[in-house]
């Protein structure tokens, strides 16, 4: 076997992993603090792909500029529709949940099909994005490496958050107990408030960087939403932590394939899952 | 009519349950107690399937069942209510107990199972509430719907979990007496109990365990008086034998 | 099943009406009828998704793989197309008994996952299967380009003058009456859970499997079979559908947004019924249909604002709107709230 090519195919794949994670953790904080099965959480990451690519378009703004943007606008939306739908339902059952978020997904899909079409986009005329280094004959792209960074950055900025910050201990008292925090006098429901918006904006920025790295159409949220689902799954509900573990996983698997299998790439999807389905299974006897 | 031989469960280096081996008679009613964690209940999921002993033997009426899954065992005649009760939130009191009619024993017809389900209702005295969701029932009517449910299974060993917590005096009168009709009919009592009152009032046995040990059994009167039992009581954090506020049934018949 | 005498005799009168429709839509409207017979088969099969998916979901399996299921029942058509001299018909019940195989497998291994482990494990499935369909030999199952079915209803010339339409109305009503025939069959196949012992059987183990297994159920059965029908209901539905489009292929036939319908319907028509499926289906696709018309581009949007406002302000479905309303006009049954569990169900969403 071509080591370099071995070689290749785990670097893709650790640097695939950081933008899985930090969409994944954003989902994982949703069902995880406020309990919330949110299939529209992919979206928020089409959304900030496309206001990047608007900001970019209309104001030639870097991506990286946008960040700034993008990020508290991704905050309010998530906000707003945290206040507007998901905290009615927040007590409901998991499927009045599911359709919940559904027809937001659909709504915000088809919203932005409006305004944008359905044709792929992308914020390709930034200078550094064909930049790459040869590393021992691995190419390593500048913009993937860069996402890989701003992702690990977030991710662990999130777990010290999680840890350390009198917000993060908020958090985690109300996933853990709801009533017993409210009545230690945590405000529930600003907490709640609080989880979604950053499940938002970290969702978003993911959505950015996707905007450089390829061309996303407004129906790229929904693939995003599962694969999501499927890492928070995988690393075992409320385990944020493992959601880093999962996402190597899963995101050097499907690189692996993709460069060592011929005709690998049409396989992507299935490797992620196949994986997924496996380890589902294999646990779940495990527990018996 | 059940045995159990050299019981145990080990979660990992804990063993939660050792060493357990006891017999319990026909129509006996035996009372397993034990201060807090001594795997009371640990004992009582593997009895009725709901854990795999790591090993040991689980006999009943003379047929080795510690392979049969719950509801097999369920259909060779064992029946459990629980501690913390469960109803069928969504159906009916009589739906509810149907439910145990129907699957209880094999081969029952809708015929039957309303019949059963009937008398079950009766004997536990639900019958007015028939219609009422079980959601809408108060704590004694639905620790009534867990026994009458298993009733209505038609089992000939009645595995009860700590059905007093929770109940106040008057109400734990009416589930002793409703516990001594049940073994009137020749059902078999199995139960686990905090209340000692009501432990001295029912039990025929008693069987003490301390930290997954049994460490007495006899009568009430021999297993209070045996110091082992009293200081495993004492010792432990919470004395809650000395319940001076807790279900006092009063001498019974 | 004695109870069961009113659902049977709507069925029946159902099963009436969808003999007699083709004929009285065509006298009424003349050439509009072939396009309302389109809209009407497309509405029946939305239901037999939502029956179908209802079925499992009373068992507490939230599946995910519902299109799998469609698109393997849709594929075996496609392949049974591919040996010649055998009646198109039989690939609905090979479609159907294919899907049924499938479940099998993956419920018994999915049988200890609950909520959304089980939800994602059948997502994955359903991906996994589609990956490897479409990566069979082209010559088995036609690759990512997808294999042409021929349509179980060619149009039939009848000599003499006979216009265009005429011709695609004829199409369009057999069509109608073998969607209405497998409709019929899921309602039946509803009716029977909901009125029999599997009713009680379903329920338990929806609410809590250990419960019900220490009261004498089975659950390993109980959900495997509601897997095994569900599966087999969609995907004879999956085999009709690909005769009808003419074609299956991986992304179209296995597509997620199926999946995504069969559990949107019953959840905003009432989970746990017969009649919300089907109450959701109608509904659904006449608001889809009217936004269709109205806003051209965009419509999605007004559909997706339905969905949600309906959780708001709905959150037991349609049916269980209806016995909230019914329960404030009529007079306060005996003993209590009492539930109901005729075709509306429990009235409770859960």
């Amino acid at each position: 076997m071509d080591l370099t090519l071995l070689a290749q195919g785990l670097v893709s794949g650790v640097l695939a992993a950081g933008l899985y994670a930090l969409v994944s953790v954003g989902l994982a904080l949703a069902i995880g603090v406020i309990g919330v099965i949110n299939f529209a959480h992919g979206e928020f990451f089409m959304v900030g792909a496309f206001l990047a690519y608007q900001l970019y378009v209309s104001l030639g703004f870097d991506p990286l500029l946008s960040l700034l943007f993008v990020a508290p606008a991704l905050f309010v939306i998530g906000a707003l529709i945290y206040l507007s739908s998901i905290r009615y339902v927040l007590r409901a059952p998991e499927l009045n949940q599911m359709l919940l978020t559904f027809g937001l997904s659909i709504v915000l899909q088809n919203l932005a099909l409006l305004i944008w079409g359905g044709d792929p986009r992308s914020i390709s005329g930034v200078p550094y994005r064909s930049v790459g280094y040869q590393v021992a004959g691995i190419s390593i792209g500048l913009v993937p490496l860069g996402s890989f960074v701003i992702s690990l950055v977030l991710v662990l900025a999130l777990y010290a958050l999680l840890a350390r910050s009198k917000l993060g201990r908020a958090m985690r008292a109300v996933a853990q107990n709801r009533i017993g925090a409210s009545l230690v006098g945590l405000e529930v429901d600003r907490i709640y408030l609080v989880a979604f918006a950053l499940s938002a904006l970290l969702a978003g920025i993911g959505g950015v960087m996707i905007a450089v790295i390829q061309s996303p159409t407004p129906t790229v949220g929904f693939a995003f939403t599962l694969k999501a689902f499927a890492i928070v799954v995988l690393a075992g509900l409320g385990n944020i932590r493992g959601i880093l573990w999962a996402s190597l996983a899963v995101a050097v698997s499907e690189s692996l394939v993709a460069t060592l299998v011929p005709n690998g790439d049409a396989l992507r999807n299935a490797v992620f899952f196949a994986i997924i389905f496996i380890v589902l299974i294999a646990r779940a006897r495990r527990t018996a | 009519m059940l045995r159990v031989d050299g019981l145990e469960k080990r979660f990992g280096g804990l063993a939660a349950v050792q060493d357990l081996s006891f017999e319990v008679e026909e129509e006996e009613i035996f009372a397993i107690i034990g201060p807090n964690g001594a795997g009371k209940t640990t004992t009582l999921n593997m009895i009725s399937g709901l854990l795999a002993p790591t090993h040991g033997r689980i006999e009943l009426a003379g047929r080795d069942i510690t392979a049969l899954s719950s509801a097999e065992r369920c259909h060779a005649g064992l029946g459990r209510a629980f501690q913390v009760v469960q109803p069928f939130p969504e159906m009916t009191v009589e739906e509810n107990v149907m439910v145990g009619a129907l699957y209880g024993t094999p081969g029952t017809g809708q015929a039957e199972a309303r019949r059963l389900t009937a008398g079950a209702l009766e004997r536990s005295g639900l019958l007015p509430l028939r219609e009422v969701p079980a959601e809408e029932l108060t704590l004694l009517q639905e620790k009534r719907l867990e026994i009458a449910r298993a009733l209505a299974t038609g089992p000939r060993v009645l595995l009860l979990d700590e059905v007093m917590a929770g109940l106040r005096p008057a109400e734990a009168r009416l589930a002793v007496r409703l516990v001594k009709e049940v073994r009137e009919r020749g059902v078999t009592v199995v139960f686990i109990e905090h209340v000692m009152p009501v432990v001295r009032d029912l039990a025929d046995r008693v069987l003490v365990m301390d930290y997954g040990r049994p460490i007495a059994s006899g009568s009430y009167r021999e297993v209070t008086a045996d110091p082992r039992v009293v200081s495993a009581y004492l010792g432990a954090e919470d004395g809650d034998d000395d319940d001076g506020g807790g279900a006092g049934t009063g001498a019974e018949a | 099943m004695r109870r069961a005498l009113p659902d049977l005799l709507w069925t029946l009168l159902l099963a009436v009406v969808v003999a007699l429709a083709p004929g009285a839509l065509k006298g009424l409207f003349h050439q509009a009828s072939v396009s309302y017979l389109s809209l009407a088969s497309n509405a029946m099969s939305l239901a037999v998704l939502a029956l179908s998916w209802d079925l499992l979901a009373r068992t507490g399996q939230l599946s995910l793989a519902h299109a799998a299921f469609y698109g393997a029942g849709g594929y075996a058509a496609a392949v049974l197309a591919k040996l010649s001299g055998v009646p198109l018909f039989l690939a609905l019940p090979l479609g159907g008994a294919v899907a049924a195989l499938l479940a099998l497998g993956l419920g018994s291994v999915t049988l200890r996952l609950r909520g959304i482990y089980f939800a994602i494990a059948t997502l994955a499935f359903a991906e996994v299967l589609k990956a490897l369909v479409q990566e069979l030999p082209t010559g088995i199952a036609g690759g990512a380009a997808g294999l042409n079915v021929p349509p179980l209803f060619r149009p039939h010339f009848v000599p003499g003058a006979m216009q265009r339409w005429e011709i695609a109305y004829l199409r369009n009503a057999d069509y109608f009456y073998v969607y209405g025939g497998l409709l019929l069959l899921a309602i039946l196949v509803s009716v029977v859970v909901q009125r029999t012992r599997l009713r009680a059987a379903f329920t338990a183990v929806r609410t809590n499997e250990a419960v019900a297994a220490v009261m004498g159920v089975r659950p390993a059965r109980a959900k495997l079979l509601a897997f095994v029908l569900s599966s087999a209901l969609v995907g004879m539905l999956g085999a009709l559908e690909a005769e009808r489009l003419g074609s299956v292929i991986p992304d179209g036939t296995f597509a997620i947004s199926t999946t995504v319908f069969a559990l949107v319907t019953p959840i905003f028509g009432g989970l746990y019924t017969t009649l919300g499926p089907i109450l959701g289906a109608g509904v659904l696709s006449a608001i889809e249909e009217t936004l269709k018309r109205t806003f051209a581009e965009g419509y999605l949007i007004g559909y997706g604002l339905v969905l949600v406002a309906s959780v708001l302000f709905m959150p037991r479905g349609l049916v269980g709107l209806a016995n909230r309303l019914r329960r404030r006009r009529g007079p306060p049954p005996a003993g209590g709230a009492g539930t109901e569990a005729g075709l509306a169900g429990d009235g409770e969403g859960r």
